[in-house]
């Protein structure tokens, strides 16, 4: 097979999520010493951002998103190993994210596609589910070493977790050891502001990019 | 034995012995994998020519896919990582059992429900009901506004979010206290309008299980002819605290509702595989949320609204499978796009009822402006619907009839709901004082009826 064709069947298998054809590609890949860096850029980033496109049109649903998102994680999980045993400095994640719905609040579809989204732009995320209480929030992104913390609420009578978790931050004197973005349908630009996060968007689309420049900011 | 309750105590019991899984495992290792296989055993398609389906054929298949999905699947606790599954001999007989038919409400203004059959000449039981969040100062005038529509048979009011000027916040003492005050005002706010026995729906404001059980009292809040709502968790899950609910209810002697509304777009995918969970929750709200009547609404993952074309066909399909192959009753819950006082929300909402009524549902009309706006909801709409589904049942409207209608409607709307328009609120649509809709908005009203008359809409007057 040819270096296109062999490109072409892993695109391929991100899109079909078949994860042990995947699999083997990366391994043929890599035996053909393509460089992995290449693969993860030229390959899988955009393959995951049309098949993200194509969740936004409708025309692949949550399962087909979620099994292309798990490939392509497997495949950069083989990719970075590679990379690390070969000594090239590899690509980190960006960073690491806690995400969960908060307390009180049991609706979590809209959090479960903010976490791919988050995911395929280049972030581990640490999903803690839905209704969560606000210091767990916290604990955790402590114990994981967490960037950023994402707080999704569904309901105007959750929206008050999202400050609460911003509060207990600050009165724990923590603040400025975290990012906090937020979202939600009832969530808005002028709630955000008004409790200190420091972002927010009104899609899943916009949670990558949203966090990626709120990292880059922080690091600079 | 009548159903429900159906062994409540097998319920508990299963939701602490069934097979150990995790949630991540139930929904992309059974559920996903168990729907493709059904959707492709059972040769299910949807057709965007045809939103109203008149192939009984196609109805008696899905019902058989959600049997065989439902079989296999079951209902997630996601408490106790447990599975509760039945047998198909269970399953059978809680349907063997369940009546068909209740009255709601008390006195004067009780009403039977029933279910309906396709094409069914029957008036449906309207419910009506803003389905969002209100100002506290617009609760009373609101419910009012929805208990004096005339097809009323039983009203759900607005949901507060905060009580004496504190905001609501779910789990917290502000939460039995908006929930308790939601009762009363509601129960007050029925009499006033001089229907003190109407079926009363209550209540939404008590997001939690305490606060729903704070707020049943024979005296001044929720009744035992009143109704209440276990949900679930998408899809096909439960957990603790709505099985409290479930208890409680059941204990309590009230009538339940379940509150099941599959996303398309999400877990269930497409059109197809939303219909037959669609289907699968209505066994699953007989057996697990042990329900009187589900509340149903599939919806758009995007649009968060149901007016679309595949959610037509979802819905129409869901209540021609239940209407050939059970007695469940069921009513159908409407989310439009367009918000109040736009010709296209009528339209929409028309649509709606239509598809439900003529394929065998009741009705709950109408959330509007993509269920996410405080005060965006008016009765006008919901009159909109009822007037229009109980057309469809007095005028003999068939399937064919209606499939040519919606497909007329759609050209309308259709490229319209990502950028719906959000219309007014409730404030700006009604005389507070007085509970009546503005000049302005009875006029889009009679206009937009003439329109839809044109088109072939029936209308009960
Ligand atoms: C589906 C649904 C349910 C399902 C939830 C299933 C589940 N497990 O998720 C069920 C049936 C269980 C349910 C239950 C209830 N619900 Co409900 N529900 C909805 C509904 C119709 C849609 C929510 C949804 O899934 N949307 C689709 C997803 C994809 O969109 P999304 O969540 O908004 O997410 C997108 C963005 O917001 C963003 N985003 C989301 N999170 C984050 C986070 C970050 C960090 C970022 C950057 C972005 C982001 O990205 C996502 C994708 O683009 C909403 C109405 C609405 N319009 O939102 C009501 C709604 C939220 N529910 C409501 C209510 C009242 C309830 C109940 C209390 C009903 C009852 N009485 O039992 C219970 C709640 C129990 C509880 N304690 O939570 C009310 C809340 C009212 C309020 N106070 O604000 C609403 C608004 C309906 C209404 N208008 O009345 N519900």
């Amino acid at each position: 097979m040819t270096l296109e064709s062999l490109f072409e069947a892993l695109k391929r298998s991100v899109e079909e999520f078949k994860l042990e054809e995947a699999k083997n590609i990366t391994k043929e890949l890599l035996k053909a010493k393509v460089d992995p860096l290449k693969v993860i850029n030229d390959v899988l980033g955009p393959t995951m951002e049309e098949v993200g496109e194509k969740f936004d049109k409708m025309e692949i649903f949550l399962p087909e998103l979620m099994g292309a998102a798990e490939v392509m994680k497997e495949t950069t999980a083989i990719l970075t190993t590679h990379l690390k045993e070969s000594a090239i400095e590899h690509p980190k994640p960006k960073g690491k994210v806690i995400l969960g719905t908060v307390h009180g609040d049991i609706h979590e579809i809209g959090k479960d596609i903010v976490k791919i989204m988050l995911e395929v732009s280049g972030f581990e995320v640490f999903d803690l589910g839905r209704d969560v209480p606000s210091i767990q929030f916290i604990e955790r992104a402590e114990e994981v070493g967490a960037d950023i913390i994402a707080l999704s609420a569904l309901m105007t009578t959750t929206m008050g977790s999202q400050k609460e978790v911003i509060e207990l931050l600050e009165a724990l004197g923590k603040r400025e050891n975290f990012i906090v973005i937020i979202g939600g349908a009832p969530t808005s630009e002028t709630w955000q502001k008004e409790i200190g996060a420091d972002g927010w968007t009104e899609t899943a689309g916009g949670a990558g990019k949203l966090a990626t420049k709120l990292i880059e900011g922080k690091v600079k | 034995m009548v159903t429900p309750p159906w062994r409540i105590n097998e319920i508990l019991d299963r939701a602490e012995t069934g097979p150990v899984c995790l949630e991540k495992d139930f929904d992309l290792k059974i559920l996903v994998p168990e729907l493709r296989r059904v959707i492709k055993d059972y040769d299910i398609q949807f057709d965007p020519l045809t939103p109203v389906p008149s192939d009984n054929s196609l109805a008696d298949s899905m019902w058989n896919a959600a049997m065989d999905l439902y079989l296999e699947v079951g209902t997630l606790c996601t408490d106790t990582h447990r599975r509760i599954i039945f047998t198909e001999d269970e399953i059978k007989e809680a349907l063997g059992n369940f009546p068909g038919k209740f009255t709601f409400g008390y006195g004067c203004d009780s009403r039977e429900i029933t279910n309906r059959q396709i094409e069914d000449t029957k008036r449906p039981f309207c419910m009506l009901s803003p389905d969002i969040t209100c100002d506290e100062d617009l609760f009373v005038p609101m419910s009012m506004a929805y208990l004096q529509e005339p097809l009323a048979d039983g009203v759900c009011a607005p949901i507060l979010d905060e009580i004496e000027g504190m905001p609501i916040r779910s789990g917290y003492p502000t939460e039995v206290k908006g929930s308790v005050a939601h009762a009363m005002m509601f129960r007050e706010a029925a009499r006033r309008v001089g229907r003190p026995g109407i079926f009363l729906k209550s209540v939404g404001t008590a997001e939690s299980d305490a606060a729903q059980i704070a707020a049943s009292n024979p005296e001044w809040g929720e009744r035992l002819t009143d109704g209440r709502f276990v949900a679930s968790v998408t899809e096909l899950k439960i957990n603790n605290s709505l099985l409290n609910k479930m208890v409680h209810f059941h204990t309590y002697g009230c009538f339940v509702g379940a509150l099941t509304g599959p996303i398309l777009g999400g877990y269930t995918g497409g059109a197809e595989g939303t219909a037959i969970v669609g289907i699968a929750y209505h066994i699953q709200g007989l057996l697990v949320n042990q329900a009187h009547f589900q509340n149903y609404f599939p919806f758009h993952l995007k649009h968060t609204c149901n007016t679309t074309r595949e959610l037509l066909w979802v819905i129409s399909t869901t209540y021609q499978a239940l209407a050939r192959n059970s007695n469940l009753i069921s009513t159908s819950n409407g989310f439009t796009a367009a918000g109040p006082c736009t010709p296209m929300v009528l339209k929409e909402a028309a649509a709606h009822s239509l598809v439900s009524v003529v394929s065998g549902g009741n009705l709950w009309e109408i959330a509007v402006a993509k269920n996410k706006h405080k005060n965006y909801a008016t009765p006008m709409e919901a009159r909109m619907a009822v007037e229009v589904g109980c057309g469809a049942a007095k005028e003999k409207y068939s399937r064919e009839d209606v499939n040519e209608i919606i497909l007329n409607l759609l050209k309308m709307y259709e490229d319209k709901i990502p950028d719906a328009p959000l219309g007014k609120n409730f404030r700006e649509c009604y005389d507070i004082r007085k509970c009546k809709p503005s000049t302005e908005y009875m006029n889009l009203y009679k206009n937009s009826k003439k329109e839809l008359i044109d088109y072939g809409v029936p209308f009960i007057y």
